[in-house]
């Protein structure tokens, strides 16, 4: 017999037989007793429990909690219930600060934090000159790999592409990586089907195979179980599919579809001319960045022994390389790092918001806890029950901000300033979820910090012996209430100013000129197939221009090789007349654009003088070029360009062009950068035109046109893929994406973060003064007058407005000065964002305590003194 | 559910205030004392006696009763000591509040 029985036996025996000498008979006794002690199995119960624990020690304790916190949970739960607009409200806010923070962490978790899709990624490096290697150049450095397991060539390109092998239906644009055999050894990933191509492939003259991604097997291919060995046409070639890459591979953007053999053909002029591969090398196991810098500084010098290099190009200077991670996402770094703290900022504001209210609400359920104290609960109790509450808030919080997450992804993706593609190679994942229920319960905890810290203090429990409950705002009260407004205001300063200076920045930008005229006009990419005669694109080509231009609504007509501010490549040195000191290696390096007697005006590009290229420029007559303004005015700075000759190697051999005009600056490689040395040169005069970027100028609405223009091309030449269909507009804004994106969020969340602030002033003023109603129905009883309240709670809700945004502000211009690298024309401390942002809050804060301070003037005693 | 525990504790701690007792004297000392007004299970009593037991506020320890029979015999530790005097400070606030809403009305 256990000790608790033996207690219980005992208490029975002493029960019955004090009863029996009170004249009870045995049994009535015996029922009478068990009467008094209630239900013996539930208590037997609850002292096993009792006694359980205090053997298992710690461990008990542990159920012992879990039971007390159960309780403490539907407690929580009833209170949420009981408040359902406070309730929301503070989830609402928590929920969006949470789901926004989570969405921006899966992305940096994904693109940033995560490894690559490649076999010990740190040991891959992409070499220096990027597009810029030649074939001879691959093979000289392969042979001499030293530390490097293998080295890999390739380069991206696209082209008209059929899913089936009899060119029906229209082309589609296929983005694919061309590559040497060895890329798939240097990144190291297997194929998920078939194989991948070998170096029998990717020889000339080998029958064209290619591996695809799980992408286009799924979407273009409908996940074709047979697809490996299965041929396409991709540009007018039939091609065999061998492989198929496991889902979430890509290299090197996830907008590449498939992987072609390079073929590099050591017979061909391009082999040893033609600079536009890419290296990347897998180092061997265990070579550290010391020895592949090393090495890469022995492969720089053979390559100076070996090749004679122009000035531009010189492949034996600074020679480095580049993580493949740093190489492929690098860039979006900064622009996402600042986002994610942008978010994390606007999560520490709706905090400050939910511990005002929160503090609020304890501070005014005093009387409740006091009574719980006075009857037993001790003050680490009723200090659980106010975290356990918190951390209820904070949990639905997680939930509803991990549903915003999930919902908003997609679009959040689209916004996002990130390049094309990589966005695909993100998702909400268990990660996300994760992250939400951490922070739900961090913010849940930081959230009951004030009130606990007032509770442990001893200035809730106070309260038993007054009576009236409105005797003034606590001190203690005010004061965290004033630090949570002053926290509140300085960081939704720091964002509104942060936002300011990227708005600014990129107003700056749109105002640019960029050299022609964007408005109603639109550009269309024709690429036609590498077996088309050079002939018979040329007819085509006249013809599309000579057709667009009689289309009704159509004013301007012209076709160029590559369009401004969007295409880059196509430049090399050029010699250039009357400079003997630009000679060999100093040659400066132009970039190179076919144009037709349309395209200015088409364009809209400004003659500066001169002419631009007419009909008269044709294949058989004299070689002119038209070129910009930085180009006439570095080379000939002192005399007039009009008749100078420049000589290029375009097209093989070396052609002198007269110089017949000059352009008012045209910005080719974007806005923020100075503008590069550029020449137009005449369609008819060049000699390699696959790709055209045509280019239409309408009297009104363009967009309307373009219906016409792509069905016109269509009749013209089926097989013609017509792809990059924009609007000049679109082109320019497309060249500030990553800028405008970046102001689109940074603003979003500073507005969010004003209103929360706005909210917060609001909510801590209206509270003090509901509080202090009777205090000051007397004080106005006692001859003040409503405006001179009004005026006191006024000032004393914007003091801490005032505190906030000159923290924010000092804050503001520490954070400026790291993301300067994102703002153009304009420095990190620009007065005019700073004053604004400072204005924006000094405005909010008086809206927000205007009312409250309105309704303060207000009291009338008779009232204040009924309501309590 | 607590204003209960913490009357329970406190009427068990004055039970045993500088003496030992056995579950069954504590359970007879608080129905004679309150003339058996509060209608509280014996068995409540016990989980109480327990529970206090366990946190330490009081010590238990086996005898032999006068009548001859194993009794589980429970006293005040200082602890119980201070808990008490805690306890009744508490409920005197609160019957002194209650009180004066009482006579304020």
């Amino acid at each position: 017999m256990t000790d608790l029985d033996a207690e219980v036996e005992f208490h029975f025996a002493e029960a019955v037989e004090a009863l029996v000498a009170q004249g009870w008979s045995e049994a009535a006794a015996k029922a009478e007793a068990e009467r008094r002690f209630g239900n013996r199995r539930r208590y037997r119960r609850d002292l096993e429990r009792i006694e359980r624990t205090s053997k298992r020690g710690a461990f008990m304790s542990l159920d012992r909690l879990s039971d007390t916190l159960a309780t403490d949970v539907r407690y929580a739960a009833r209170q949420m219930r009981r408040r359902p607009a406070f309730s929301s409200i503070v989830v609402l806010a928590l929920g969006l600060g949470i789901g926004a923070t989570v969405s921006l962490y899966s992305v940096v978790n994904d693109l940033l934090v995560r490894s690559l899709p490649y076999h010990e990624e740190a040991r891959i490096h992409i070499f220096w000159m990027d597009d810029n290697w030649r074939g001879e150049e691959y093979d000289f450095v392969r042979e001499r790999r030293g530390v490097f397991d293998d080295v890999a060539a390739f380069s991206t390109n696209s082209a008209p592409y059929h899913s089936n092998t009899s060119a029906s239906g229209s082309a589609q644009l296929l983005p694919f990586t061309v590559s040497t055999a060895s890329l798939f050894d240097v990144l190291g990933t297997p194929p998920l089907l078939g194989r991948a191509y070998r170096a029998d492939d990717d020889r000339p003259g080998a029958a064209p195979v290619a591996v695809i991604s799980y992408d286009m097997w799924q979407r273009d291919l409908a996940a074709d179980p047979d697809v490996v060995g299965r041929s396409v046409l991709i540009d007018g070639e039939e091609v065999r599919i061998v492989g198929v890459m496991p889902r979430g591979f890509f290299f090197p953007t996830p907008q590449v579809k498939a992987w072609l053999p390079l073929r590099l053909d050591p017979s061909s002029p391009a082999y040893r001319d033609v600079g536009y591969l890419s290296l990347v090398a897998r180092a061997r196991e265990g070579a550290g960045a010391a020895l592949v810098e090393s090495d890469v500084q022995r492969l720089a010098r053979a390559l100076g022994e070996r090749f004679v290099y122009p000035k531009a190009f010189d492949k034996t200077k600074n020679p480095s390389t580049t993580p493949v991670h740093q190489y492929l996402v690098g860039e979006t770094r900064q622009p996402l790092m600042l986002l994610l703290g942008t978010v994390a900022l606007l999560l520490v504001v709706a905090c400050a918001n939910a511990a005002a209210l929160v503090l609020a609400r304890t501070t005014d359920r005093r009387a409740e806890f006091a009574m719980r104290a006075a009857l037993g609960a001790g003050r680490s109790r009723l200090a659980r029950q106010i975290v356990v509450e918190s951390m209820v808030l904070g949990l639905c919080a997680a939930i509803a901000g991990t549903a915003m997450a999930i919902a908003g992804h997609r679009a959040l993706l689209a916004r996002l300033p990130l390049r094309d593609g990589f966005g695909e190679a993100t998702a909400v994942g268990w990660a996300t979820f994760a992250a939400a229920l951490a922070l739900g319960l961090v913010v849940g905890f930081a959230v009951s910090y004030a009130p606990v810290r007032n509770l442990v203090r001893g200035r809730l429990d106070a309260a038993v012996g007054r009576e009236r409950g409105d005797g003034g705002l606590h001190r203690g009260t005010r004061r965290v209430h004033d630090a949570i407004v002053v926290g509140q205001v300085a960081v939704a300063v720091l964002l509104v100013t942060g936002a300011m200076l990227l708005i600014r920045s990129l107003a700056e930008l749109h105002s640019r000129d960029p050299g022609f005229d964007p408005q109603h006009a639109a550009t269309l990419t024709l690429e036609a197939s590498d077996k088309t005669p050079d002939a018979a694109m040329r007819a085509f080509l006249n013809e599309t221009v000579r057709r667009t231009g009689s289309l009704p609504g159509i004013r301007a007509v012209g076709l160029t090789s590559r369009l401004p501010l969007r295409d880059l490549f196509y430049q090399g040195p050029v010699t250039v007349e009357g400079r003997p000191d630009l000679l060999g290696t100093n040659r400066p390096s132009a970039l190179y654009r076919t144009a037709t007697p349309g395209l200015l005006d088409a364009m809209g590009f400004r003659l500066l003088e001169g002419r631009w290229i007419d009909s008269t420029d044709v294949a058989t007559s004299l070689p002119v070029t038209v070129i910009n303004e930085s180009f006439a005015k570095h080379m000939w700075p002192r005399e007039r360009a009009i008749g100078k000759r420049i000589t290029t190697a375009y097209s093989g051999t070396p052609i002198s062009r007269v110089v017949v005009g000059v352009l008012r600056e045209v910005r080719f490689t974007g806005l923020t950068s100075a503008p590069p040395f550029a020449m137009f040169v005449p369609l008819t005069q060049h000699t390699y035109a696959l790709t055209a970027v045509l280019v239409v100028r309408s009297d009104g609405d363009v967009t309307s046109l373009l219906p016409s223009v792509r069905r016109l091309v269509g009749e013209l030449d089926p097989q013609v893929a017509v792809t990059r269909v924009e609007t000049l507009q679109q082109v320019v804004d497309n060249s500030l994406l990553l800028s405008s994106r970046l102001r689109f969020f940074v603003s979003l969340f500073a507005a969010l973060a004003l209103m929360l602030g706005s909210v917060g002033v609001y909510g801590v003023v209206s509270y003090a003064v509901a509080r202090r109603r009777a205090e000051f129905a007397i004080r106005m009883a006692l001859g003040a007058s409503p405006s001179r309240v009004r005026r006191a709670v006024l000032e004393g809700g914007l003091f801490p407005v005032v505190a906030g945004v000159v923290l924010g502000s000092g804050m503001a211009a520490g954070v400026a000065r790291m993301m300067a690298g994102l703002l153009f024309g304009l420095s990190a401390t620009d007065p005019a964002s700073f004053a604004a942002a400072a204005g924006a809050l000094l405005v909010a804060g008086v809206a927000a305590a205007i009312a409250p301070a309105i309704r303060a003037g207000s009291s009338s005693p008779v009232e204040a003194l009924r309501a309590s | 559910m607590n204003f209960l525990q913490g009357t329970l504790d406190l009427l068990i701690l004055q039970a045993l205030s500088g003496r030992s007792l056995h579950g069954y004297d504590v359970v007879e000392w608080i129905r004679t004392t309150t003339q058996d007004s509060l209608r509280i299970d014996d068995g409540a009593l016990y989980t109480s006696l327990h529970r206090m037991e366990q946190r330490g506020w009081l010590t238990a320890e086996w005898r032999v009763s006068p009548k001859g029979r194993r009794a589980k015999y429970y006293g005040l530790t200082a602890e119980g000591q201070k808990q008490m005097r805690a306890g009744e400070r508490q409920w005197a606030r609160f019957a002194g509040a209650v009180a004066k809403v009482c006579a304020a009305r």
